[in-house]
Order: C-alpha cells, then sequence, then structure tokens
C-alpha cells in the first residue's frame, strides 16, 4: 500500500465514529424533513431558474453542499488532535513527508464529502425528484463542486486548526465561522428576494457557490453565471490549498 | 560500524544553542545512554537526529546514510518514541497498535504475533480494549512504547521513555530493551535518571547546556572521576565561627540544617579530614557523627553538571 492510502486508511479509522455519523448524516436529516415541510406552510414555492421549486426541495438539495462543508471539519479536527496529541510529530518521524500528511488528509474529506454528498442525495431525492432535470453535466458538476467544495473548505479548517493554540479557541472560531457558511448562504434561502445587502453577503461565502453549483447540476440548470462560480470555486480553493499547505509545512516541531 | 555518526550539530531557537556543536558517534548494536538535566539539549538532539527538526549547522549520518539530504530514507528504518505523549483518544490499545502497524505497512499476520508478544511483554492484556483517552498517564506511556516496537527498525531513540512508569513497568521496559539489544537492535536512550543509564548502557554521553561533557562506559566514568570521596562530619550545636576556625582549608562545605554539618569533598578527602579533626579538637568542638559517602555515577554527574555550569557562566 502507498504512504499516502495508508495515512487516508488511519484518517478514516479514528474520524468514522458515532458522533461523527449523528452529525453527518442525523443534521442534515432534520434540516430537511423537520425543517423542509415545517417551513412550507410559509414558502409555498421557491423561484429557481426558470422553475419553481417546492422548500423541502430546494432544501435537500443546499443540504448537499452543506453537507460537503461539514465533512471537511474532519481535516481540521485530524489535524488539531494529531497536534494536540502528539500524532503529528509522530507520523513526521515515521516513513511520511508533510505533503503526504497534507494530501492524505485532502483525500480523507474527499471521499467523506462525495460519500455524504451521494447519502445526502439519496435520501433527498423523493423530495426534489419532480424537479430534477437529470443530464449529461449532473454528475461532472455534482463531482467538481464535492471536490472544489472539500478542498476548499477542508483548507480553511486546515488554516483555523494550524494557527490556534487553545482547543477552547479552536472550537469556537470554527463553529462560527461555518455557521456563518451555513446560514448567510443560499443553502437555506434563494438570494432572490432577500434583502439587497444580504444576497450580497450570501456571494462573499464559498458555501453559496458550492450550493449553487450543486443546484444547476441536479436541476438541469447551467448557464454562464454557474460558469463564473464554478471559476471561483476552483481559484478559492487552490489559493486556499496552498496557504493552507505553506502553514502546514512551516509548523514548528 | 557506526549507526549515528554526528559532527557538530548545532539547533539555535530565537539566538539560542539549544544544542551546541556536538558530536556523537554511536556503535551498531548498543544502547547508547544520552544523559543530562532538564533544558540540557537531550529532546532537541533527538530531533535533530531523527529528522524532525533540521540542524543550524553540521552533518549527521544515520545508518550510513546522510539525514539531511535522505531523511525520509532515514526514518523508514528508525522508530522514535518522542519525549511527548502521542496516541489516539478514540482508539482503543490494540486498534491503535494494529493501526500503527498498518501505517508500517507490517504484514497482518506479523502484526498479530507481535501485538500478542507487546501486550505480554507490557502488561498491557488488561486494558488491551480500553480507549487510550481513558488510559492513565503510565499506561498511555507504555502503549506508547510497546506500540514503537510493531514495526521492523535498526535503530531506537528513545526520549525518556520511563517518566511516568513505576518501579516494576520501569524495570521491565528496561529489561525488554536489554532483550532487544541481544536480538540485534541499537538504542538510543535519553534519561536524567543515572541508575537507569547506569543499568542499562554501554556507552554514556553527559550533557548540559548544549554541550556534551564527558563520553565513556559507565564502569569508566566512575573510574574517572569517581575516586572523589564524600566525608560528612556532624556537630551538635550551630557553630557560626567554624569559617573563621577554618580558615585556609579548601574543598569543604558548611550548613546549618541541624547543628553544623561539615561536608568534605575531594580526591584529598582523607588530608582535610585530618586538618579539621584538628582544629575542632584543639577548640573542644565535640563530634556527633561521622560519615564517608561513596561517590555513585550520581554525584559525578552532578559535579560535571555543576562544574561545567560554572565554567560557563
Ligand atoms: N521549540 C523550541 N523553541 C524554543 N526553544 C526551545 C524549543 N525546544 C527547546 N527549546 C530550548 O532548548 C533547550 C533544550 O531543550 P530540550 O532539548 O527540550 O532539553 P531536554 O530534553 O534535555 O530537557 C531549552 O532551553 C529549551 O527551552
Ligand atoms: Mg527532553
Amino acid at each position: 500500500m502507498y504512504p499516502v492510502i495508508r495515512l487516508v486508511n488511519r484518517n478514516l479509522t479514528i474520524s468514522l465514529n458515532m458522533g461523527f455519523l449523528i452529525w453527518q448524516v442525523v443534521f442534515p436529516l432534520i434540516y430537511i424533513f423537520v425543517a423542509g415541510f415545517a417551513y412550507t406552510a410559509l414558502i409555498h414555492e421557491v423561484p429557481f431558474a426558470n422553475k419553481r421549486l417546492d422548500y423541502p426541495a430546494f432544501i435537500a438539495s443546499g443540504m448537499i453542499g452543506f453537507n460537503i462543508m461539514n465533512s471537511t471539519l474532519v481535516s481540521g479536527i485530524i489535524i488539531w488532535n494529531d497536534r494536540r496529541h502528539g500524532m503529528f510529530e509522530q507520523i513526521l518521524v515515521g516513513p511520511f513527508t508533510r505533503t503526504q500528511y497534507i494530501l492524505s488528509n485532502v483525500y480523507t474529506i474527499g471521499i467523506i464529502g462525495l460519500i455524504s454528498a451521494g447519502l445526502i442525495t439519496a435520501v433527498g431525492y423523493p423530495l426534489f425528484f419532480e424537479s430534477v432535470e437529470f443530464n449529461i453535466l449532473t454528475i461532472p458538476l455534482v463531482v467538481f463542486a464535492s471536490i472544489t467544495g472539500s478542498i476548499l473548505f477542508g483548507s480553511i479548517a486546515s488554516i483555523i486548526s494550524t494557527r490556534l493554540k487553545s482547543s477552547e479557541g479552536f472550537n469556537v472560531v470554527i463553529n462560527t465561522v461555518f455557521l456563518f457558511f451555513a446560514f448567510v448562504s443560499t443553502a437555506f434561502y434563494p438570494a432572490e428576494g432577500a434583502p439587497k445587502i444580504l444576497a450580497t453577503a450570501f456571494y462573499f461565502n464559498p458555501l453559496t457557490y458550492l450550493v449553487d453549483v450543486v443546484r444547476a447540476g441536479i436541476f438541469g440548470n447551467f448557464n454562464s453565471f454557474v460558469g463564473l462560480e464554478m471559476l471561483v470555486l476552483a481559484c478559492g480553493s487552490a489559493v486556499l490549498f496552498v496557504i493552507a499547505t505553506k502553514l502546514l509545512s512551516k509548523l514548528e516541531l | 560500524m557506526s549507526c549515528i555518526e554526528a559532527r557538530s550539530i548545532s539547533k539555535s531557537y530565537d539566538g539560542i544553542l539549544a544544542v551546541d556543536s556536538i558530536d556523537l558517534s554511536v556503535p551498531t548494536g548498543k544502547i547508547f545512554g544520552f544523559l543530562g538535566p532538564n533544558g540540557a539539549g537531550k529532546t532537541t538532539t533527538i530531533k535533530l537526529l531523527t529528522t524532525l527538526v533540521p540542524p543550524t549547522g553540521g552533518t549527521i549520518r544515520i545508518l550510513g546514510m546522510d539525514a539531511i539530504s535522505n531523511p525520509l530514507e532515514v526514518r523508514k528504518r528508525i522508530g522514535v518514541v518522542l519525549q511527548q505523549p502521542s496516541y489516539e483518544p478514540t482508539l482503543s490499545v490494540e486498534k491503535s497498535i494494529e493501526k500503527y502497524a498498518m501505517m508500517w505497512n507490517v504484514d497482518k499476520k506479523l502484526q498479530k504475533d507481535r501485538m500478542e508478544d507487546l501486550l505480554l511483554a507490557f502488561d498491557l492484556q488488561d486494558i488491551r480494549k480500553k480507549k487510550n483517552d481513558d488510559l492513565s498517564i503510565g499506561h498511555r506511556r507504555r502503549v506508547q512504547v510497546a506500540r514503537e516496537f510493531v514495526h521492523d527498525m535498526d535503530l531506537l531513540f528513545l526520549d525518556e521513555p520511563t517518566v511516568g512508569l513505576d518501579p516494576s513497568a520501569r524495570r521491565s521496559l528496561l529489561d525488554y530493551i536489554k532483550k532487544r539489544v541481544r536480538e540485534g537492535l541499537t538504542i538510543f536512550f535519553t534519561t536524567h535518571i543515572l541508575e537507569e543509564a547506569e543499568y542499562l548502557c554501554d556507552e554514556i554521553a553527559i550533557i548540559n547546556k548544549g554541550k556534551i561533557i564527558a563520553v565513556d562506559t559507565p564502569a569508566e566514568l566512575k573510574n574517572k572521576f569517581g575516586r572523589e570521596k564524600t566525608i560528612k562530619i556532624h556537630i551538635d550545636t550551630i557553630r557560626k565561627d567554624l569559617s573563621v576556625l577554618l580558615q585556609g582549608i579548601r574543598d569543604y562545605q558548611i550548613d546549618y540544617n541541624s547543628g553544623t554539618t561539615i561536608t568534605i569533598q575531594s580526591h584529598s578527602s582523607e588530608n582535610i579530614l585530618l586538618k579539621i579533626l584538628k582544629i575542632l579538637t584543639v577548640n573542644k568542638i565535640p563530634i556527633e557523627d561521622l560519615s564517608v559517602v561513596p561517590t555513585s555515577l550520581e554525584e559525578i554527574f552532578l559535579t560535571m553538571v555543576k562544574n561545567s555550569n560554572v565554567s560557563s557562566d
């Protein structure tokens, strides 16, 4: 087995526990089935491109992006725990390089991101199947979003985990940042119709781009704006990945 | 052949020299003890030798390879137990050793056999199903050391592996290390406990303030520096006038903890004793107790460290 794969094996072993599965699966289900249907009384339909979605379909598709983002917390948590419990140094005096360590984290969140996106798609499918328009771009768009999204949010989580010293600080910062990403985005409500300031704020948030691309894939709505959003995702993830890698490789031991 | 060859390696942190141009030569198949007080530079030296941090200067050859240009090749053939704890909090003892073996690409069947041997040798069978997070510090340390033996290696670095262990666990670890060395392993072992180094090591280097102040076998060290004898004279009453009375005599100390104690420490303690006794008799000061303390390695060590501190201040 290759060194990176062995590290991924270990990452998955330490990350996939009950608490994480609840976080990854149960929360989105509550959002989709409880919030989705509860809000239907208030929100009858959501305009989306040239069609009108019911709210459960809208939120279920938003949850895919939301879940990809959440799964990337894993990378921050792995790095954080490895530093706190001495495994970072231990791995680096073992038969591995820093680059392999970083790559293993990227692959880990990529895998968890894809699996959870698949899971939420399967679970949410009954809710949006009336509006779906799968086409040749669906899978490429969802996979593109999963991968760039994983790298982007994974890098943000890594950056936070390399910068902070106390565990309280780490939890507070990471939860605040991700809460902002979750609720100031198009995951829960559409940008159209939101107050101008809020709608603008949505587009300062990478989750919005991620969710938009996933929805474009599922509801067959690819256009030049979505193309632009993909470009932003690709560039954002590349830049943040480089920063995260730099910070991690400079980490003093 | 030498397992470790280091020439004038240094490491400075923000201008402070943690390791100050040291040379090391560790023969294959031996236990090399690296002894020094806290902050002496032991951990930093291990980090340099194991390629965890690059040296500020100097050259390092490990197992015949240049450690600065080939760090990965070196790391593939060494084992390292760092001073700081390292563990997977959410995994059980068993699972964490199993995963560690997997990370080192150890064959499954071999890993199973080794695991049973290690659980037995380190007396971990009762806690094999426990989570690392729930272990006591001593147990965690034992797991950390045991885990390192699950993979193949030619050279093992142990940074104060016995800290936190109870005396019996400490002894079984030292004996296990001896056994592995008989089977061909080379060990670089740091400690601040002299007895351990004396019990275990074929050769000892003493480090203080980043500099090596002596390298030799435990027996030679004793022979070279152990000729000093310590003699204690105890007097019941507090005699503050003694230092005046003993003027001109060297290599003694007075303290007033309970009564007055004169401690003589010198190569010629007997001569000094005679002089002091004469003065005490002339002044009619009665002696309560007189004892001769044979010099242990511990004292040699403390004296050497003290001398090296004085000469560098
Ligand atoms: N990462 C670091 N940054 C700054 N100073 C350090 C660092 N690591 C060690 N030192 C300093 O280097 C000296 C030697 O430390 P160390 O090698 O840990 O000693 P020992 O292991 O013998 O107790 C100490 O003065 C320590 O404070
Ligand atoms: Mg140390």
